[in-house]
């Protein structure tokens, strides 16, 4: 994905056990911030409407 | 219909003076090959092309096609009914199309303009269109136009004949729309005498030059059932993979498929090309496929062309010989060899003789 | 290449005569220059309408797929690893199956060979290492390694990775091949310079499928593309859905994929789709050490897990 163009930290994986509820809270709080610190994804968007 | 000479610095004047009243489209370079573009302002097409790789079908039919367009958002009037999408069907002109897909348009014409069945986007995108032709004087060795029903200076389907004479273009006027063009154009200087008889060598010369042909003259009284069951499709259809090439490159090729997209409460209704090549084209909703097997589809593919559509219309082969999809088969598949195949196909003698 | 023809006839017309294989799949003659079509031959008199030279890129493995008779089939270095990728796969069967290796030299890119000339190409023929093209008031001898399909100029599994029969001596492998420069130049680009790039490589796509159905690897009954009920991707020609097509198709291929071209070569426009899929090859070569269709008795890294494999993406 980051290959062709998608930013480095948009996509993200983890491996979480439903034990582990302090690691899900910190990987979603990073997680966020990354995301938001990447701002408003452009790419993957529809334009519109095709003519 | 009178001849116009167009010297050739007035050319590009000439566009330049009916880019407002139409919208342009014509042949323009890409990296490795032409391709019918909308010209920009001041852009003028490229004449020095042998054919385009697409077809210049998608100007009067895209490839996808906005038909409807719909709201479900409850709050709105008119939510849940499907309105016409805005369309714009001001006069376009296509300049330098070559006489083979101008013909092309006639054949489509023939299934979107049908006594009891009109297609009003394809009509109305069409009939908003003027068709300057370009003469073929160098054609391809794959074109066999000339015994496909059109020819390299072929007039049918086109509102101008453009003729490249070397020093200077002559453009005979075929219809009234095409003499308007000409006259919103200010190209207006009638030729001399001579220029219909040049026009006329350079036809025969070109026609001289067309290497390849096909015979089609016993289509129509061989029996579809037996042509059906040939044995030769097996051969003809092993390399085929069913890619969709042949028809999306097809100026004649005129099959649809219609798909609703939503997203939010808002949604189109659109028609996309679609291919007889695809196993999609006839999965029934019970899974289902009459056409299972790329044998069935090959074989739909040459025996709508060849036999349904000479069967049905009486006016020849639906293929005018533009040799595209004979070019660009991944696996070099020849309507050629096959409309050959077909036209001499006797069930009695064995079939089996391979060329 | 063209001397191996002849042994080619000889061993498809025996294997056809003492019944070992019902059918050859190989390539016939083409009606237009630098094409063969592929094509099945069922009786030892028919095998002589085989041929072999530099235009023999079809990936013939995709002929093979879910085929039950008893097949002799042609298989250059590229063919011969999609086979055995198809039997690991269980798409086709060994015991049916009488692999006749060819050592190759590559194949020659007819696109390429166009584009150098301003008129028509109408004629083309090989003597050696040398190819001849002719045209109405040209001819031209050019070197055939200036001209060979750009998967095949990087291409270091030339000789057959499985096979029973041989068409010829096994050719030396080329070395000191630098396969990857492509695809790390498009990994120093910025996000935003990559996401361009692939829009404008994808710019011209027709979503004819061509270059999936070329692939001897799609061979999966629906196609997620095609997939209606839930419908994965729009239909339409929005470069979104374009694009879907294009990086979902590539993943389904990575671990797969031989970078044997065909794709490439089938693409009516001339789309390099191989700068998706040849990331993917890069990367299992260099995370698992793995290279497809090199050897039955491997599983590919895709299915299999080591407690060694990769996993700094997982946070
Ligand atoms: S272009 Fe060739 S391979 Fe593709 S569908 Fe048409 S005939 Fe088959
Ligand atoms: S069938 Fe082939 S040659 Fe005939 S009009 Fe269509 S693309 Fe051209
Ligand atoms: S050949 Fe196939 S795609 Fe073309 S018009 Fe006929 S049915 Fe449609
Ligand atoms: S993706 Fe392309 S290069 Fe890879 S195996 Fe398939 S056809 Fe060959
Ligand atoms: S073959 Fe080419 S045009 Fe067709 S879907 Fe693939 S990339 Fe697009």
């Amino acid at each position: 994905m980051e290959h062709m163009g998608v930013e480095p930290g948009r996509l993200n994986f983890s491996w979480i056990s439903s034990a582990e509820s302090s690691k899900f809270v910190d990987v979603v709080k990073g997680v966020t911030e990354t995301v938001k610190a990447l701002g408003p994804n452009n790419n993957f968007k529809k334009a519109a409407k095709v003519a | 219909m009178k001849v116009i000479k167009i010297e050739k610095k007035d050319w590009a004047g000439g566009i330049g003076k009916i880019q407002d009243g139409y919208r342009l489209f014509g042949p323009v370079r890409g990296e490795n090959f032409h391709d019918f573009k909308a010209l920009e302002k001041g852009e003028s097409p490229d004449l020095n092309f042998q054919n385009t790789r697409l077809s210049p079908k998608s100007v009067v039919y895209p490839q996808t096609e906005v038909l409807f367009e719909y709201s479900l958002d409850e709050k709105e009037v008119d939510h849940h009914v499907m309105k016409d999408a805005v369309k714009d069907y001001s006069p376009k002109a296509v300049l330098g199309i070559r006489p083979c897909d101008a013909a092309a348009f006639l054949l489509v014409k023939r299934n979107f303009d049908a006594p009891d069945y009109k297609d009003p986007y394809w009509l109305k995108s069409y009939d908003a269109t003027t068709f300057i032709g370009a003469a073929c004087n160098n054609p391809c060795s794959t074109c066999f136009c000339t015994t496909a029903g059109s020819g390299p200076f072929c007039e049918e389907g086109l509102d101008i004949l453009l003729v490249d004479a070397t020093d200077c273009y002559y453009a005979k006027a075929i219809t009234a729309k095409g003499e308007n063009l000409l006259k919103n154009a200010g190209w207006n200087t009638e030729a001399d005498g001579g220029a219909a008889e040049k026009i006329e060598t350079l036809k025969k010369e070109a026609e001289a030059k067309i290497s390849s042909s096909v015979a089609s003259n016993q289509l129509k009284s061989k029996s579809t059932n037996e042509l059906y069951e040939a044995s030769f499709w097996e051969d003809v259809s092993f390399a085929c993979i069913n890619c969709g090439t042949c028809t999306y490159l097809c100026p004649t090729c005129w099959c649809f498929d219609i798909q609703d997209e939503n997203s939010g409460s808002s949604g189109i209704r659109m028609r996309n090309w679609d291919s007889c090549m695809f196993p999609l084209f006839t999965i029934h909703g019970t899974g289902h496929n009459p056409r299972g097997t790329k044998l069935h589809r090959v074989r739909q593919r040459f025996m709508h062309k060849l036999k349904y559509y000479v069967d049905k219309y009486d006016n020849g082969i639906q293929c005018v010989g533009c040799g595209r999809c004979v070019r660009a088969c991944p696996v070099n598949i020849d309507i050629r060899r096959v409309c050959d195949m077909m036209n001499s196909y006797d069930s009695k003698a064995c079939a089996c003789s391979e060329k | 290449m063209l001397g191996y023809i002849d042994k080619i006839k000889e061993i498809s017309k025996r294997l056809l005569d003492e019944g070992k294989v019902d059918m050859i799949i190989g390539f016939k003659k083409g009606t237009m220059p630098m094409m063969n079509e592929p094509c099945f031959v069922k009786t030892p008199d028919e095998a002589s309408k085989l041929v072999w030279d530099s235009n023999c890129g079809i990936n013939l493995a995709n002929y093979l797929t879910d085929r039950k008779e008893k097949i002799g089939v042609i298989a250059k270095g590229c063919d011969s690893r999609n086979i055995v990728t198809h039997i690991i796969e269980n798409k086709i069967k060994r015991e049916n199956l009488v692999i006749i290796g060819v050592p190759c030299k590559g194949m020659i890119d007819r696109r390429k060979i166009s584009a150098m000339f301003d008129a028509e190409v109408r004629q083309v023929s090989e003597e050696g290492d040398a190819i001849i093209v002719k045209g109405n008031g040209f001819e031209e001898k050019l070197k055939k390694s200036d001209l060979l399909q750009d998967n095949c100029s990087t291409c270091i599994h030339r000789n057959p990775a499985l096979y029973d029969e041989l068409a010829a001596p096994l050719v030396e492998e080329q070395k000191d091949i630098d396969k990857y420069a492509d695809v790390r130049k498009i990994e120093t680009m910025q996000p935003s310079e990559k996401w361009d790039y692939f829009d404008n490589l994808l710019s011209g796509c027709l979503r004819c499928y061509a270059c999936r159905n070329a692939c001897p690897l799609c061979y999966c009954p629906t196609c997620f593309v095609d997939e209606a009920n839930p419908q994965w991707v729009g239909k339409s020609q929005d470069e979104t859905d374009i694009r879907t097509f294009h990086f979902l198709r590539a993943y389904h291929c990575a671990g797969r994929c031989t970078d044997c071209g065909a794709c490439e070569r089938a693409c009516p426009v001339g789309i390099n789709v191989r700068a998706f899929t040849k990331k993917l090859e890069k990367d299992c070569f260099e995370m698992f050490g793995w290279e497809a269709g090199i050897s039955i008795e491997k599983r590919p890294p895709l299915d299999t897990f080591k407690p060694d494999d990769p996993g700094k993406f997982i946070k």
